[in-house]
């Protein structure tokens, strides 16, 4: 997927300027976040099921290559093909390939995030293979003329009702209704179809079970199950972080992932998926492939950054984070939005493609507290302006600004003189008002909200004065 | 150089692999495997029978937690005594539903006598012009009020899946605890893992619509848990 | 901007009893420069800070952020020099946010102001997640006899001040603020209290733009030594 993250501040400034959007975003906010704080009372001690989840991510991530080595043997023990993909393009070959052994002409899929940053759906449509999205959120996306998700597992969390019984009595040719049930049903209707008649099924993957060579897959619709049990094929594509070591983790994994995504106790489907089908069973695929993805995440590991590759793709961050809710996941500008996007996104495409989005938080580290691994998501976002600094890619104004602010606060006297200056300044443009509508010098300040009015005198002079 | 090697070398080259400290790293990862360490369990209690702790399988407690949460999930619940009785729950279920006396089961449910019953049955895996499929369970968890079935020949998994309702049959004493158990039991009983385990709380549902929560999305709109307490 | 707030603290560390002295050469703590990634300025104010309060017997700002920043970003910032890094960490300790301060080291019972009014009370995001300012400041206004707490929904949400993310997205930030202007409006208060500045300019700036100029919005020091 091609990378719109250095736009961000147009595309936030659109995102505050779409009503309807907005009015999507109030809607939802807030939802994802009851139900969770609901949800994690039902377990005992969460910060200790926190502290384990994160050991058991950190242990294969401080050991991944043995890992990878563990679950490449594993899952192919039981029949299945690890391929390794560099980039979204290799991820793209692969597919195409396998689709082409296989006869393959329509691919059904449950929603990847990896195929988001591969942008597979444009490569298998060039190659002759209609994918079909069939999560219903990537559904809907998808007949939008192939809009991107603005949420990790709620991906049309953005759009409207009435958005969507448009667009499904346009492309369905049914009469519209604004049924929400009625809406669900159409929409299971016309994806069983390609379900049944599809020849290979496409998905994620959750986890990866180095102990066993599974996939887990994890959905409420029960696409997941779908695309993996009725076509002759089954593709995953996942991150090579994804590994963990047994299904005992995977058991500590599931009660935290549920609860922190949609705060379900568990999600109503979770599969874990070991190779082929026997001869003698009546369904499941009879090909299986894992697609194993560097994209960037290699570069992380043993970086000071190595804490985001812990992600399980929860979206507990972005339901929390003030930014994400009031501007949705398109302004981020690529596969991952929120806080984690904040970081994934310089960390896979590259510092300077998306100067804006490690200053796209307010560090208020609501996303950190409800990490159920324990990301320290501000942390990162801090470490990677370092970065941008280091690296000179700040705005050079800015670097000045900043150098002048430190030399002038390390010199007590002129810091005294700015102060007061700065403080008749703001007093004199206030003008006898409470507070100031324009400011020259900071104008962004003022673009939304007024400045309030300083006192007049500053606390130094005051202070000093009394001293006297 | 294949993507592979390119990879893993890249990852390598990251943790300072030398053939030291790969091979402590193989046993270690060979020792975690080996350990199974379990991460904090939750207790096991229910509104009905607080009796802390984690619960051996089967006892009334798990049963009760099972319920509870298998009702939460939107599915409903019913209690009979054996297999034997229960096909007659099948079709008084199916009757109360108006829902016609025809399914498709298990191939390991074909012994019970369905014809009895007023059941028209198909022993196979499901099609899509199917609307009742039964089947039985692997086991079920009841931290969560879940099934756990696995795939076989006998036990194909569509039959839980293609189907608008899907019954299925619960032994009390498979009931167990937590995930944990669960495949504690499947390497007990089945050596490796099958080709699928599926882990089954209440029918398909979708919330991408504004938040809406709608059941059955791809899967059964309906599911029906038949307790057999005395099995 | 509001030496009230300053007055205010001095006034409640001495009620507890505190001899308080505010060194004359103090500026800045750095937070600013290490929040936009500019290590090298954060360690020249870092040491600065360090040299002109190491010497005291506690340290007390009345800003969670500037409070944590010192007690926990300094040992941080100054991890590659050992021996700041140590003076950094012996410092911490003795760093305390005011009502923190007030509460569990001054025990302060009796707080000079009067105050009457419905309030409610806005937690600042570092504070009350880095530092655990939750419970400190609401002990100190159940103090006060004429306050009547109403909680907003959404207290611990942030107000979308966060430093220089307010001047850098500035729309952004200004309509995370009304989210927050609206939760507290709803409660009916008079004031909008809060104890770091930021939120409160945040706040403030976002109330007065929507014609809001009734609501006061004001720091906990200024409510609990408020003058009838």
């Amino acid at each position: 997927m091609k990378s719109r993250a250095h736009r961000f501040k147009e595309n936030a400034a659109a995102a505050l300027a779409n009503p309807v959007l907005q009015a999507s975003m109030r809607k939802a906010k807030g939802k994802f976040v009851d139900k969770r704080a609901i949800a994690i009372r039902e377990i005992d001690d969460f910060e200790a099921t926190r502290e384990a989840a994160k050991q058991i991510r950190n242990r294969v991530i401080e050991n991944l290559d043995l890992w990878l080595e563990k679950f490449e043997e594993t899952a192919t023990a039981r029949g299945a093909t690890v391929l390794w993909a560099k980039d979204g393009a290799e991820i793209c070959r692969h597919v195409v390939d396998v689709a082409k052994r296989h006869g393959v002409k329509k691919a059904v899929k449950s929603k990847s995030m990896l195929s988001e940053e591969a942008g597979l759906n444009l490569a298998l449509t060039a190659a002759g293979i209609q994918p079909v999205e069939t999560d219903l959120g990537e559904y809907i996306l998808q007949i939008n003329d192939n809009e991107p998700p603005s949420h990790i597992i709620a991906p049309v969390v953005h759009k409207s009702l009435d958005e969507v019984a448009d667009l499904f009595a346009k492309t369905h040719h049914t009469p519209r209704k604004t049924d929400i049930p009625a809406l669900t049903r159409e929409a299971r209707e016309v994806l069983r179809e390609h379900f049944l008649t599809a020849e290979m099924g496409i998905s994620g993957g959750n986890f990866l079970i180095a102990e066993t060579g599974s996939v887990a897959l994890v959905t409420n619709e029960g696409n997941g199950r779908m695309v993996t049990t009725l076509p002759k094929v089954h593709v995953v594509i996942t991150g090579i972080e994804k590994v963990i070591p047994t299904l005992e983790d995977l058991a500590t994994l599931m009660r935290l992932l549920p609860r922190s995504a949609t705060g379900q106790s568990i999600s109503n489907y979770v599969s874990v998926l070991t190779g082929v089908k026997r001869p003698d069973e009546p369904d499941g695929p009879e090909h299986l492939y894992f697609i194993l993805v560097d994209n960037g995440r290699a570069e992380v590991v043993g970086s000071e950054f190595q804490d985001m590759l812990r992600c399980i793709r929860c979206g507990a961050c972005m339901n929390h984070c003030p930014v994400y809710q009031t501007i949705g996941g398109q302004a981020y500008g690529w596969v991952y939005p929120g806080p984690m996007g904040s970081v994934l996104t310089p960390l896979y495409t590259g510092l300077e493609n998306a100067i804006d989005l490690p200053h796209a938080g307010t560090l208020c580290n609501q996303c950190g507290v409800v990490c159920p691994v324990k990301i320290p998501l501000p942390e990162l976002l801090r470490k990677l302006r370092e970065k941008q600094v280091e690296r000179h890619l700040r705005p050079w104004f800015e670097r000045l600004a900043f150098r002048l602010w430190a030399w002038v606060a390390s010199r007590p006297g002129l810091y005294g003189l700015g102060a007061r200056f700065a403080a008749r300044y703001l007093t004199w443009l206030a003008d006898g008002k409470g507070s100031i509508p324009a400011l020259g010098l900071a104008p962004e300040w003022t673009k939304g909200r007024d400045f309030p009015a300083p006192e007049g005198k500053t606390f130094r002079e005051l202070y000093a004065e009394k001293k006297q | 150089m294949t993507s592979r090697d390119d990879i893993l070398g890249r990852v390598r080259a990251r943790l300072n692999r030398n053939p030291e400290n790969a091979a402590a790293g193989r046993a270690a990862i060979e020792a975690t495997l080996a350990m199974r360490a379990q991460g904090p369990c939750p207790a096991i209690d229910s509104q009905k029978s607080a009796l802390a702790g984690r619960q051996q399988a089967g006892t009334p407690p798990l049963l009760e937690r099972l319920v509870e949460k298998s009702l939460a999930y939107s599915s409903t619940v019913d209690r009979v005594g054996t297999y034997a009785e229960a096909p007659a729950a099948v079709a008084r279920y199916l009757a109360g539903l108006n829902l016609p006396l025809q399914a498709v089961i298990w191939p390991a449910l074909a012994r019970l006598d369905w014809a009895a019953a007023g059941l028209t049955v198909d022993t196979r895996g499901a099609e899509d012009h199917d609307l009742v499929g039964i089947s039985g369970c692997f086991c079920a968890i009841a931290e969560t009020g879940t099934l756990m079935l696995v795939s076989g020949p006998d036990t194909p998994a569509s039959v839980s899946l293609l189907p608008e309702t899907h019954i299925a049959l619960v032994p009390a004493s498979r009931i167990v605890a937590g995930m944990e158990e669960g495949f504690a039991l499947a390497r007990a009983e089945l050596g490796q893992l099958p080709r699928a385990v599926n882990f089954i709380s209440g029918p398909s549902r979708t919330g991408d619509i504004e938040q809406t929560i709608v059941l059955g999305a791809h899967g059964p709109y309906r599911v029906h848990l038949i307790l057999l307490v005395q099995e | 901007m509001r030496p009230r707030i300053g007055f205010a603290a001095i006034e409640l560390l001495e009620a507890a009893g505190c001899e308080v002295i505010v060194p004359a050469s103090q500026t800045c703590c750095g937070q600013p420069a290490w929040n936009s990634g500019d290590r090298a300025a954060a360690a020249q104010l870092a040491k600065k800070v360090i040299v002109e309060f190491e010497g005291f017997e506690y340290v007390v700002a009345p800003s969670g952020s500037c409070a944590d920043h010192i007690k926990n970003e300094y040992p941080v910032i100054l991890a590659d020099e050992p021996e700041w890094c140590s003076r950094a960490v012996a410092l911490g300790r003795r760093v305390y946010e005011l009502t923190d301060f007030l509460v569990n080291v001054a025990k302060l019972d009796r707080v000079p102001g009067s105050f009457a009014g419905r309030v409610t009370y806005h937690d600042s995001c570092t504070g009350l997640r880095s530092l655990g300012i939750k419970a400190q400041p609401r002990a100190l206004l159940a103090r006060l006899p004429g306050v009547e707490l109403q909680e907003m929904s959404g207290a611990e949400e942030c107000c979308g001040f966060g430093g220089t993310f307010s001047v850098k997205f500035g729309e952004l930030s200004a309509a995370i603020a009304e989210r927050k202007c609206a939760n507290a409006c709803a409660t009916g208060a008079a004031a909008i209290v809060g104890g770091d500045l930021g939120c409160l300019l945040n706040i403030e700036g976002k109330l007065r733009r929507m014609g809001d100029h009734e609501t006061q919005v004001l720091h906990i020091a200024e409510v609990l030594t408020a003058k009838p």
